[in-house]
C-alpha cells in the first residue's frame, strides 16, 4: 500500500511540482497517471522511491515513511521498488546481463559487487527476468546493439530482477514507436497480473491509458484533478485534466496514422 | 522577398562581443613586446642561422650512432621500462578512485569534492623533475625516487583527465542504480565505470608513454634509468653514444604507441 498524505514537492527555485496530494494505491493495482508535461507526473513517481525529496506532508510505502527514512531504510525501500525510465537508462557499453544484474546489487555485498562476483542464484534470477520479457537470447550482447523497444524490455527485466513489490514506470513508451509501445505496455500489464506487482505508469497518450489502466489519476499543475476507474475516463474527463481540447498528439493511434 | 513579411517579433541581431578584437590586440602587443630589444629575449634571425652552422659537427655525430655502445645502454633501458611499469600501475591504480572523488557526478558532498580537486591541482602544478629532485634528496640516488616522482605525476594526469570524463557520463544509469537500492560504490562500479573504462585505459597507456619519455629528464637529477647514461655521455660530448640512447627511446615510444592504438581500438 502506497499512501500520499498531503504530500507536496517544491523544488529549489520555488516550482510547486506537487501540491497537497492525498492518494492511496492498494497492492496489486495497475495505475496510470496522466497529465501534460510539467503537470507533476514524474515528481509523483519519484516521490514514492525518494529520488525527489518531499517538502511537506509525507509518502508511506507499507507504513515506511519515505520522507523520514534513514539512508539505509531508503535503500531498503528502493530495493522493493523497481523503476523503468523514458530513456531506458541502461549502460550502453556493457552486456544486457550486466545491466539486469544491477537489479541484484541490493542483496550483493559491496566487495562482491565491486569484483563482479555475483552469486549463481542472482544470475539465475536475472536470466529468468530476461525470459519473462522474451529477450534472454540477447543476454551477452552489448546493450547499445539493441533497438529501443528491446532496450526498454531490458529495463523492465532490470526492474524485475529486484523481485520488487512495486514497479514505477516513468513515460516508458515516450521514446518508442506505436507498435513497440503496445509490446512494452502489454509486458507491464502481464507482469502486473501474473506477479501481482503494483504497477504505476506515467503516460501521455490517452488511448494507451484507457486500454491498459485499471485506474487513472489525472494531474494538472501538481494537483489531483481526476481519480477513477479507467472505464469512467471519457473525453470530457481528459479535456478537464489537460485544461484544453484534445489534439491528435494526445492519442497514440493518431500519431501512428500520421507516421504511416 | 518583401520587407512587408517581416514580423515584429524578429529580434535585433545582438551586438558582437568585444572580447575577440580585444584578444587579438593583446596578442599582438605581447608578441611585439617579446620581440623588442628592451623588453624581449633578443631573438635575432641572423644570429640563429650562424648558431645553426656551429652545431653541424654535433649533428653529424648524432646522425652516426655508435652501435658498439648499445650493450651498455640495455641495462638502463630495462630499468627505465621497469620504472615506467611500476609507476604506471601504482599511479593509475590510485588515480581511479581519486577521479570518482573529484567528479561532481559521483560525489554528494561539496567539501570533499573541493578538497580533492584542490589537492590534485597542487599535485599537478609541481613538475615531475622537481618531485624527482625532492625524492633524490630524501631517499638517495637510484630508480626509487624516479618511481615515486612518476607515481605522483601519473596520479595528477590520470585523475584530472578521468574526473573530467566522469563529469560527462550519461547520468541515467546512476539514477537507475540509486532507484534500485544499490549503494554509491555499487552504482559507480556498475553505472559509471563501464562508461569510462575505455578512456581510463587510454589515459593509462598515455601516461605510461609519458613515463618512458620522462626518464631522460629524471636521470639528469639522479633518479635512475636511461637518462643517467644519456646525461653522462652528453657531458663527455660523446654524441654518437647519446644518439644510440635517443634511437632506442624513439623505438620504444613508437612501439608503445602502436600497441596502445591497437588495444584502444579493441576496447572502445
Amino acid at each position: 500500500m502506497i499512501r500520499f498524505e498531503n504530500a507536496s514537492v517544491t523544488y529549489r527555485g520555488g516550482v510547486h511540482a506537487l501540491r497537497n496530494l492525498t492518494l492511496e494505491i492498494p497492492d496489486g493495482e495497475m495505475l496510470v497517471i496522466v497529465g501534460l508535461s510539467g503537470a507533476g507526473k514524474s515528481t509523483l513517481i519519484r516521490a514514492i522511491n525518494g529520488l525527489v525529496p518531499i517538502t511537506d506532508g509525507d509518502v508511506t510505502v507499507d507504513g515506511q515513511s519515505v520522507r523520514h527514512a534513514t539512508p539505509r531504510q531508503l535503500r531498503q525501500l528502493r530495493s522493493k521498488i523497481g523503476m523503468i525510465f523514458q530513456t531506458f537508462n541502461l549502460v550502453n557499453r556493457t552486456s544486457v546481463l550486466n545491466n539486469v544484474l544491477m537489479g541484484r546489487l541490493h542483496t550483493t555485498g559491496t566487495l562482491r559487487s565491486l569484483a563482479g562476483m555475483y552469486k549463481a542464484q542472482d544470475i539465475e534470477i536475472a536470466m529468468q527476468a530476461l525470459e519473462r520479457v522474451d529477450i534472454v537470447e540477447k543476454a551477452y550482447v552489448r546493450a547499445s546493439n539493441l533497438s529501443g523497444g528491446q532496450q526498454q524490455r531490458v529495463g523492465i527485466a532490470r526492474a524485475l530482477a529486484q523481485q520488487p513489490k512495486i514497479i514505477l514506470a516513468d513515460e516508458p513508451v515516450a521514446s518508442l514507436d506505436p507498435p513497440t509501445s503496445h509490446v512494452v505496455m502489454r509486458d507491464l500489464q502481464r507482469i502486473n497480473r501474473e506477479l501481482g506487482i503494483t504497477t504505476i505508469v506515467n503516460l501521455h497518450f490517452l488511448d494507451l491509458a484507457k486500454v491498459y489502466a485499471q485506474r487513472i489519476v489525472g494531474l494538472r499543475a501538481g494537483e489531483l484533478v481526476f481519480d477513477g476507474d479507467a472505464g469512467h475516463a471519457d473525453e470530457n474527463v481528459f479535456r478537464d485534466i489537460y485544461g484544453r481540447s484534445l489534439t491528435a498528439d494526445d492519442v497514440l493511434e493518431a500519431k501512428a496514422a500520421s507516421i504511416a | 522577398m518583401t520587407s512587408a513579411t517581416r514580423s515584429a517579433a524578429r529580434p535585433v541581431k545582438p551586438r558582437p562581443s568585444l572580447l575577440v578584437p580585444l584578444g587579438i590586440v593583446v596578442f599582438l602587443l605581447l608578441t611585439a613586446a617579446s620581440l623588442s630589444k628592451q623588453l624581449g629575449i633578443g631573438l635575432d634571425a641572423a644570429g640563429l642561422i650562424d648558431d645553426l652552422g656551429r652545431g653541424r659537427p654535433i649533428l653529424e655525430q648524432l646522425a652516426s650512432p655508435n652501435w658498439s655502445y648499445l650493450p651498455e645502454t640495455i641495462g638502463p633501458m630495462i630499468e627505465t621500462f621497469q620504472m615506467a611499469v611500476i609507476a604506471s600501475i601504482i599511479g593509475c591504480g590510485v588515480a581511479l578512485p581519486v577521479s570518482f572523488m573529484a567528479s561532481r557526478v559521483t560525489t554528494s558532498g561539496r567539501v570533499g569534492l573541493f578538497v580533492t580537486r584542490w589537492v590534485l591541482n597542487v599535485v599537478r602544478a609541481i613538475p615531475d623533475v622537481l618531485y624527482a629532485m625532492i625524492f633524490v634528496a630524501a631517499v638517495g640516488i637510484g630508480p626509487l625516487p624516479g618511481i615515486m616522482a612518476l607515481i605522483l605525476f601519473n596520479i595528477g594526469v590520470v585523475a584530472k583527465l578521468l574526473s573530467e570524463t566522469v563529469d560527462g557520463v550519461d547520468p541515467g544509469p546512476i539514477e537507475a542504480g540509486r532507484a534500485s537500492g544499490a549503494n554509491s560504490f555499487q552504482t559507480v562500479r556498475w553505472g559509471v565505470l563501464p562508461q569510462v573504462l575505455p578512456h581510463y585505459v587510454a589515459y593509462s597507456l598515455y601516461t605510461f608513454e609519458l613515463n618512458i619519455r620522462a626518464s631522460t629528464v629524471l636521470g639528469i637529477v639522479g633518479a635512475g634509468g636511461i637518462g643517467r647514461t644519456l646525461f653522462a655521455q652528453y657531458k663527455l660530448f660523446h654524441w654518437s653514444n647519446v644518439s644510440v640512447a635517443i634511437v632506442e627511446l624513439f623505438v620504444l615510444v613508437v612501439a608503445i604507441e602502436a600497441i596502445s592504438i591497437w588495444l584502444r581500438r579493441r576496447l572502445v
